[in-house]
């Protein structure tokens, strides 16, 4: 195999920039790369299923220049026509995705596709001139495809594949015996071809046909970019395409795939124990993968010797993938999922389609139970008994011969006896000890109560004693005292008497003239008898001075009449002397008296009782009212007087 | 599981359970009692105990100071037993008396003399015959009423040994009357003056103190008033 490749590679490093590899997802290698790559990545078995369009990287020059490709005309497989380059042979219907999934598929295929590929290239080779029989073209256009390669990654993919058909064989038996590399390549093509060479050029459509595992609408997509891409990388690839377009337009491109998602960079469902095989579906930047050579390839060359590729890289990498491959599985198993049910609790997958369906594959479970007998108690031990030795001998004992009562009951007696006394007397000692105890405390309360009522009997003494001692005491003091009061009782009634000798003199003198002594009837007649009287004389002395009064104006009114009549004449009689006689008794007093008078006898007149204090008061009524007023006065005096008296009497009571 | 009929060892011998009680207490009683005949003693105790009657038992031991060579050989206590064993009646069979007399180890002849100072029939006042064996135990009048005293109470003993009144002034007035010497007219006086002073307490109880300390007051009085005269 390596050979191969080694020849492939000898053809490859001219021009040779594109490699295809079938069986990574998305690599491209170069073509010995490839080859390694296939023979150390056993993933590239996963893709059994895809209808594998094996498109030879359509380079031109690599076409003309395929010089050991042509060393093996079996091997280039000479397109129909020059503008399908590629040729593609479907293997049967696709499988399910699923049935190549598994870890132990993977390995199965690996170890499948070492046992292949020490015999992959053999047995693939005979098969070649089938495809050969295809009508070669050497001519520029000439694609002088992979076939090399792509037939050795064709025996890769092929053999993974098998090993996916083994895997899956229980389905489909039928494609175990397709699973030799050279096998596949060579079966399906000669009628496949005919039906299904879409003659697709672009290696990077191979790469996605084959690669990719259940993507067949990517593929399309895919193919544009590689196309972008090979005009980017490959100035053949736009021929490329251009024949390829060139060649659609001829066939029309039938490709038809099973209908399915669209891949998700995420996932939307934990599905790690479903599908652990979608992992393989991404795609990276190719730019960055490692296994793609960049740069010029000479100065690769001295790197690995392409030869033998060091065992221990292989190794190194299977290993490095191997970890790889772990840390995501690793990953996956960290990813957050329904936390843990609560104690007691399990988690039930349940329903929640719309519609239910009956779940068929649960296993019904039985409980079945055993139960062993209970223990039973370990019997006693039996007691044991060692076995007899010796001999037997009797011999005959009359009564009384072996115990006599008597001597035996002695000792008996002698315990029973002598405990016995020991113990009564004893009690005795300790009873009458007690009792002598409490017989001499009961003597001795006995004595100290009468000792106690002797004692109280002599403070009762002592006490009585006391008392009549006191009671002597205060009789004498008693009697001191009493002696000392009528000494100074006496003495006092002594000193008052002399003191108020002379004292009632005085006060009888004293009262007497203040008129606390008096004669009744002298009092009587000055309190009642002599208001009285003056009130009489009053009255009269105001009946005498009214009548007076009138009389003195009847005189004035006279005179007057008799004045107007005189002076009347008189003017008739100037010369006429003017008579005393005519004046009467008016005539008497002075005219101006009598004027005064008649005034104020009219005024008298008017009021019936005149005010004594008026200023205008006549002499006579002046000096009437002076005598009663002192009259009045000297009573006011008396009563003054005797107020005083009694005042001053009532004093000296106060003061008694 | 009944013994067999023939024994064996010494384990067999079965002790009936209340023998050691019975014994204990029987040899209590006589190291108490101190009888000068134990087997006569021991009659007595038996019959009184199978009978249930009082034991002739000494409540309390006693010194033998009184000794049947020299005087009769009745003590305080042995007249405390019989009067235990007398007081439930109030006549006491002189026949049954001098059982008990016999049983306590006492000399018959002396049982005799002591009722020859009453002579009477078949039986004799309780009281009477105590007052009568009071006398026999000391000299005089007063130590025979305190003897009387001291076996009558109730109170415990060297308590102050009070008795009632009316037993007091009857046998008193029993002794007295026996005695010839004392004028009736001294003892009514004594008794009286002797009331007086109990009536004062109110119980109507009268202790030793009281009769021997009015004896040595009376006394006191009587050397007051010779000194006086």
């Amino acid at each position: 195999m390596q050979t191969n490749c080694g020849g492939r590679r000898q053809a490859a490093p001219g021009e040779g920039e594109v490699a295809v590899l079938g069986g990574t997802r998305e690599a491209l290698a170069r073509p010995w790369h490839v080859t390694e790559l296939g023979a150390r990545v056993p993933r590239v078995c996963d893709r059994r299923w895809t209808t594998r369009s094996r498109g030879a990287p359509s380079v031109p020059g690599e076409a003309a220049e395929g010089g050991p490709q042509g060393t093996r005309p079996g091997r280039t497989a000479p397109t129909q026509a020059p503008q399908s380059h590629t040729q593609k042979w479907g293997r049967g219907p696709r499988r399910p995705p699923q049935a190549s999934a598994g870890d132990h598929h993977a390995r199965l295929l690996h170890a499948q596709a070492q046992r292949q590929g020490r015999r992959g290239w053999a047995e693939s080779r005979p098969e070649v001139p089938r495809r050969t029989g295809l009508p070669p073209k050497p001519a520029s256009r000439n694609f002088p495809e992979v076939p090399l390669p792509a037939g050795t990654l064709g025996c890769w993919a092929t053999g993974a594949g098998g090993a996916g058909g083994l895997s899956a064989a229980p389905s489909k038996p039928s494609v175990a015996p397709t699973s030799y590399p050279g096998n596949f390549p060579s079966s399906p093509l000669p009628f496949l071809t005919p039906l299904l060479a879409s003659r697709n050029p672009c290696p990077w459509h191979y790469v996605h046909l084959s690669g990719s595992h259940d993507t067949f609408v990517a593929t399309c997509f895919e193919a544009k970019l590689h196309r972008e891409r090979s005009g980017l990388t490959l100035g053949v690839a736009c021929t490329l395409t251009d024949s390829a377009s060139r060649a659609m337009a001829t066939y029309t491109y039938t490709y038809t795939s099973r209908p399915r998602a669209l891949p998700c960079r995420r996932r939307r469902y934990r599905d790690d124990q479903m599908q652990p095989a979608e992992e393989a579906m991404r795609y990276g930047n190719i730019m960055y993968d490692r296994r793609v050579i960049r740069g010029s390839t000479y100065a690769l060359q001295t790197a690995p010797l392409p030869g033998q590729p060091d065992p221990a890289e292989t190794q190194r990498q299977q290993r490095a993938t191997r970890r790889a491959l772990a840390r995501k599985r690793a990953q996956e198993q960290l990813r957050p999922r329904t936390p843990d049910p609560v104690e007691g609790r399990k988690h039930v997958d349940v329903q929640t389609e719309l519609y239910l369906e009956e779940i068929a594959d649960r296993i019904i479970e039985v409980d079945v139970e055993c139960q062993t007998d209970a223990f039973l108690d370990k019997p006693p031990t039996l007691l044991f008994i060692p076995a007899k030795t010796g001999k037997d001998v009797a011999t005959q004992i009359l009564e009384g011969e072996l115990f006599d009562f008597d001597l035996e009951v002695k000792p008996m007696l002698e315990v029973l006896v002598g405990k016995t006394i020991e113990q009564s007397l004893l009690e005795v000692m300790e009873e009458e000890e007690l009792a002598n105890l409490r017989a001499r405390q009961r003597a001795h309360e006995e004595l100290r109560n009468v000792e106690l009522a002797e004692v109280q009997r002599l403070e009762e003494r002592e006490r009585r004693h006391r008392e009549e001692k006191e009671r002597r005491k205060q009789q004498q003091w008693q009697v001191v005292h009493k002696h000392n009061e009528t000494a100074q009782k006496i003495a006092a009634q002594a000193f008052a008497q002399r003191y108020l000798a002379d004292l009632l003199p005085s006060v009888f003198s004293s009262l007497r003239d203040g008129g606390y002594f008096y004669d009744p009837v002298e009092r009587d007649i000055e309190i009642g008898f002599l208001p009285w009287l003056m009130n009489e004389v009053d009255k009269t002395m105001e009946r005498s001075m009214v009548g007076r009064t009138v009389v003195d104006m009847l005189i004035r009114e006279v005179v007057e009449k008799r004045l107007s009549l005189y002076e009347r004449k008189e003017d008739k009689h100037s010369s006429l002397k003017p008579e005393d006689g005519l004046s009467g008794p008016g005539g008497m007093r002075d005219p101006l008296e009598g004027y005064e008078f008649q005034g104020h006898g009219a005024s008298q007149a008017q009021r019936p009782l005149p005010h004594r204090d008026s200023p205008q008061r006549t002499p006579y009524d002046a000096r009437y009212m002076q005598r009663v007023s002192s009259q009045e006065r000297k009573l006011m005096e008396e009563e003054d007087e005797q107020t005083e008296m009694r005042q001053s009497f009532r004093s000296e009571e106060l003061l008694q | 599981m009944p013994l067999p009929d023939t024994m064996f060892c010494a384990q067999q011998i079965r002790i009936p359970p209340e023998l050691p009680d019975i014994l204990k207490q029987f040899t209590k009683a006589a190291i108490r009692t101190q009888p000068a005949d134990v087997l006569q003693w021991s009659a007595g105790y038996f019959s009184a105990l199978s009978r249930g009657d009082p034991l002739p038992v000494k409540d309390r031991i006693e010194m033998p100071m009184a000794t049947q060579k020299t005087d009769t050989g009745l003590t305080q206590g042995l007249l405390k037993v019989l009067h235990k064993q007398c007081s439930h009646k109030e006549y006491v069979e002189l026949a049954d008396l001098e059982q008990k007399w016999k049983n306590l180890c006492l000399p018959v002849e002396k049982f005799r003399a002591l009722l020859q100072l009453d002579p009477c029939k078949d039986k004799i006042e309780g009281i009477r015959f105590l007052a009568l064996g009071c006398s026999m135990l000391g000299g005089s009048l007063n130590t025979a009423m305190k003897h009387l005293c001291e076996i009558l109470t109730a109170d415990p003993e060297g308590g102050p040994a009070r008795i009632p009144f009316e037993t007091f002034s009857y046998v008193y007035r029993y002794l007295s009357g026996l005695d010839s010497d004392i004028p009736a007219s001294d003892t009514e006086s004594y008794l009286s003056s002797l009331k007086d002073s109990v009536d004062s307490r109110k119980n109507g109880m009268i202790g030793l103190s009281d009769f021997l300390h009015s004896k040595e007051e009376n006394l006191e009085n009587l050397e007051k008033k010779t000194q006086k005269t």
